[in-house]
């Protein structure tokens, strides 16, 4: 086991490395120029060309990507283009934000979607199956940002319940504050996740209802829920690990539609806005880093599987 | 959001007063603060009956109270030498006291008591205010000034304010006569100097004299300043909050604090704004309606010194829009007013435009040629240019509701002339790559927009040959030597007519198509008052925030 871990870790390296080149090549050779961002109409050719030459810029792709890649070893993600402040600070900086708002929605979404998935899939094709999938319907091809803009305004602006964005309170630095301002993102999030687990659950659970365990249960005159919820519902969790596993990078990466939309301080924000400035430094940490989680988390669910259900062996 | 996230990425960043070219349409344009007052008053005026007009003062302003200001995204840097988007320069108006401001012509003092030029111009002596202090508490002097413009002029500092100090390969020289007194020696007669100066905002020296990157200096973090309002915190992603500076120079401001609250998403923003969370916040013409509803605001539109233009790309591999003919006989094609309605969505937000410069422009004259709404002249125009069954793209940002509109209108009135548009939808960085890269030879067209400031000589680099933002690839040898002229002579009456002349030459040139001098439209809760005294400025909102008060 052991020696499985250390080997799937060393994997990571290749991977990582393998990443970077794609990513650093596509932000190469997306239009743009993140020099713009020092550039003013006064300015002179050779004084653009100056500042260039000061950021590294005017070299060759491959040279620019080799020095990133140095640093990058020695534990320096770099600088911003365009506020100058160092990249992997300012992921960390963002990341309990995100990691909060994307970790409970996930949790919420995953514990509603496992009885909501039992039950429809239990009950095919029946009315509390019908209504599931009309949400899950739903709640999969409503855009985000749209679903965040309407909860506002109900909730905010025509009910005055809670605040319309941001993480808190201006001065305010309360934990039930911060509570208050993550209900309507939260919610947002989680009805996203919701309706696809839920999806998930639902035909997982279909084919397991198809298995001779549970024909033999019926044989042995067992009811329906105890079927459903004693032995179905083990066999129907092994997939959630794969969902959660998937889900670790989505953890770092962040909610670009709800974290923009709602103002929320994480590293989707971050994101959007290293990608309109090109600002490579930003967007080339970040997708690292959600990288090696989506690794990380991959590699966890697959230990996870194996202690869950010994039927699945991990082979040397 | 999805206008201001745009200008964001094409924008070759702005500074001040000074120099945009933004190629998405914000909304600007120009008039005097005594038209916006108007316009606040009548706004005021068919409100709520209770609520006191914002431009009166029968009521003594209130100290208290903490102004909440909408900023689409987080500051770059709070750092004035190094500030060129929107937000940082916003906040920074706040945080650092600019040595003098120009509105109109006048000069309003600052950190500044005097700024005498000797006879010949080459030489320039500015006095400081006695008894000025940094927020920290240190004395602002003659030595900070110097310290400021040394950092700026140091080639490792990154400064895009550099350029503005040194011409040809000859730098200003700043040298301290005493603690109050600061003398600016010129290599050459410079009459945008004073323009120039407006934009160099002084930073402490003693905070940063041991920094060796100051862009990159942690304590750009904690910027101590010398305005009216001093650093308190910044949260990344969420407000920046100045409070009050009690010895401000130029009394103890009213209000308490300021925050600058990073709202991303325009509608979001909306909400919020009526929801109270937000006092003051940029609108969008189609948005004033629904804000002005609400009875909370009084809608603020003011000149932003911005024109906004249909340009000919006069490389591209068509080969026509290089004769004048074509790009007048479009001009004739299309209606300015039309224009206008279909991109801002009211009159009220964008003046007719005929020339390049915007009138806060020293020398603006809008009495220039201009090729309007005469569709008769411009087939005949195009027959005796020998064009016909013509075909241009005009490239367009996707998402830009006013590029949008515009090109629409464009491809239906040159129609009309017998000319084919077929419109390209762009995103936003591939625009502004294809637009301003000065080999592009595939398309036609584009609307765009730019913010110069108020001389004259900074729209040299759009227009002269080979200049290096003239992505219209114009060129005309007679408007090439009077720009030259231009940018030296120092006798206001000539330089007046040498300008003039420019003008004149490029509209009868039809080198691009003025559509509108834009405004900024803003919404102000009615709860503050003080919206004159504090004079509504282009790009940073307010120019002397220590003004606003609670009422």
């Amino acid at each position: 086991m052991r020696q499985l871990i250390a080997r799937r870790l060393l994997q990571t390296i290749p991977m990582l490395f393998f990443v970077s080149i794609v990513c650093f090549a596509m932000i190469k050779m997306a239009p743009g120029d993140p020099v713009l961002n020092f550039v003013t109409p006064s300015m002179h050719a050779d004084d653009i060309e100056r500042v260039r030459h000061n950021l590294g810029l005017d070299q060759p792709a491959y040279v620019q990507y080799f020095h990133w890649l140095k640093e990058c070893l020695t534990g320096n993600l770099g600088y911003s283009l365009v506020n100058h402040k160092p990249v992997l600070g300012q992921i960390l900086e963002r990341l309990p934000a995100t990691a909060g708002l994307v970790g409970i929605s996930i949790a919420l979404a995953v514990l509603l979607a496992i009885p909501l998935g039992l039950l429809a899939g239990a009950y095919r094709n029946r009315w509390v199956d019908k209504l599931v999938n009309l949400l899950a319907y739903i709640g999969i091809s409503i855009p985000l940002f749209w679903l965040g803009i309407l909860f506002m305004y109900f909730f905010a602006l025509k009910l005055g319940l809670l605040p319309s964005m941001g993480m808190r309170t201006i001065g305010k630095d309360s934990a039930l504050d911060m509570i208050k301002h993550g209900i309507l993102p939260c919610s947002v999030l989680t009805i996203s996740f919701l309706s696809s687990y839920v999806r998930y659950i639902r035909s997982s659970t279909i084919g397991q209802l198809k298995e001779d365990y549970v024909q033999i249960q019926y044989a042995f005159g067992s009811n329906q829920t105890a079927i459903l919820f004693r032995h179905v519902t083990k066999h129907v969790l092994l997939p959630v690990i794969t969902l959660l596993g998937l889900s670790m990078a989505e953890l770092v990466a962040g909610a670009i539609v709800t974290e923009t939309v709602f103002t929320w301080p994480g590293i989707g924000s971050l994101t959007v806005t290293a990608a309109k400035g090109m600002d490579y430094p930003i967007i080339m940490g970040v997708t690292l880093f959600s990288s090696l989680m989506l690794m990380l988390g991959n590699l966890a669910a697959d230990l996870l599987y194996s202690v869950a259900d010994p039927r699945i062996k991990q082979t040397r | 959001m999805i206008r201001k996230r745009k200008s964001l990425s094409v924008v070759i960043v702005l500074a001040v007063l000074t120099l945009v070219i933004s190629a998405c349409g914000g909304n600007a344009a120009n008039n005097n603060s005594a038209a916006n007052s108007n316009k606040g008053s009548n706004v005021t005026n068919t409100g709520t009956a209770n609520s006191g007009d914002a431009s009166t003062d029968a009521s003594a302003p209130k100290d208290g109270g903490n102004l909440i200001v909408a900023v689409g995204a987080d500051p770059d840097v709070l750092n004035p030498i190094y500030a060129g988007d929107r937000v940082s320069l916003t906040i920074d108006q706040a945080l650092y006291a600019p040595l003098f401001q120009i509105n109109n012509g006048k000069k309003t003092y600052y950190l500044a008591e005097s700024l005498t030029p000797s006879a010949d111009n080459l030489t320039y002596t500015l006095k400081l205010k006695s008894g000025l202090t940094w927020h920290d508490g240190q004395p602002l002097t003659a030595d900070d000034v110097v310290f400021t413009f040394d950092k700026i002029l140091d080639k490792n500092q990154n400064s895009f304010f550099r350029d503005y100090l040194v011409f040809g390969d000859k730098q200003v020289q700043v040298t301290k006569v005493d603690d109050l007194t600061v003398e600016f020696k010129l290599p050459q007669v410079n009459p945008a100097f004073e323009a120039t100066l407006v934009q160099l905002t002084p930073i402490p020296k003693h905070v940063f004299e041991n920094e060796t990157d100051i862009q990159k200096s942690t304590k750009n973090a904690a910027p101590v300043g010398s305005g009216p309002f001093k650093f308190k915190e910044y949260k990344t992603g969420e407000y920046v909050t100045l409070e009050r500076f009690d010895n401000y120079f130029e009394g103890k401001p009213h209000l308490d604090s300021i925050t600058y609250r990073v709202a991303k998403d325009t509608n979001a923003a909306n909400l919020a704004l009526q929801n109270g969370e937000i006092n003051v916040k940029y609108l969008d013409p189609q948005d004033v309606s629904t804000i002005e509803g609400t009875g909370k605001f009084d809608i603020l539109p003011y000149a932003e010194g911005r024109l906004s233009y249909l340009a000919f790309n006069e490389n591209s591999d068509i080969n026509v829009l290089k004769k004048k003919e074509v790009r007048q006989a479009i001009g004739y094609a299309l209606n300015r007013d039309e224009v206008i309605q279909a991109a801002y969505a009211s009159a009220d937000y964008a003046d007719p435009a005929h020339s390049i410069l915007t009138p806060d422009t020293l020398y603006h004259t809008n009495d220039v040629p201009t090729y309007d709404n005469d569709v008769a002249k411009a087939k005949e125009l195009l027959q005796s240019a020998g064009v016909s069954n013509l075909k241009l793209r005009f490239i367009v940002t996707s998402g830009n509701k006013v590029q949008e509109a515009i090109s629409l209108y464009v491809q239906q009135k040159l129609k009309d002339i017998g000319i084919d548009v077929e419109l390209q939808s762009l995103d936003a960085s591939a625009f502004g790559a294809k637009a301003y890269d000065p080999k592009a030879t595939d398309f036609d067209l584009f609307v765009g927009g730019y913010i110069m400031g108020s001389d004259p000589d900074a729209y040299s680099v759009l227009f002269t040959t080979n200049g290096l933002y003239n992505s219209f690839h114009y060129g005309n040898a007679e408007a090439d030597g009077l720009w030259k002229q231009g940018s030296t002579e120092a006798d206001t009456t000539k330089r007046g007519d040498v300008y003039k002349k420019i003008q004149e030459i490029i509209a009868g040139d039809a080198a691009i198509y003025p559509i509108g001098y834009t405004k900024t439209i803003v919404a102000f809760d009615k709860q503050f008052g003080g919206v004159d005294e504090a004079v509504l400025k282009p790009v940073v909102i307010f120019e002397d925030p220590s003004k606003l008060y609670l009422k």
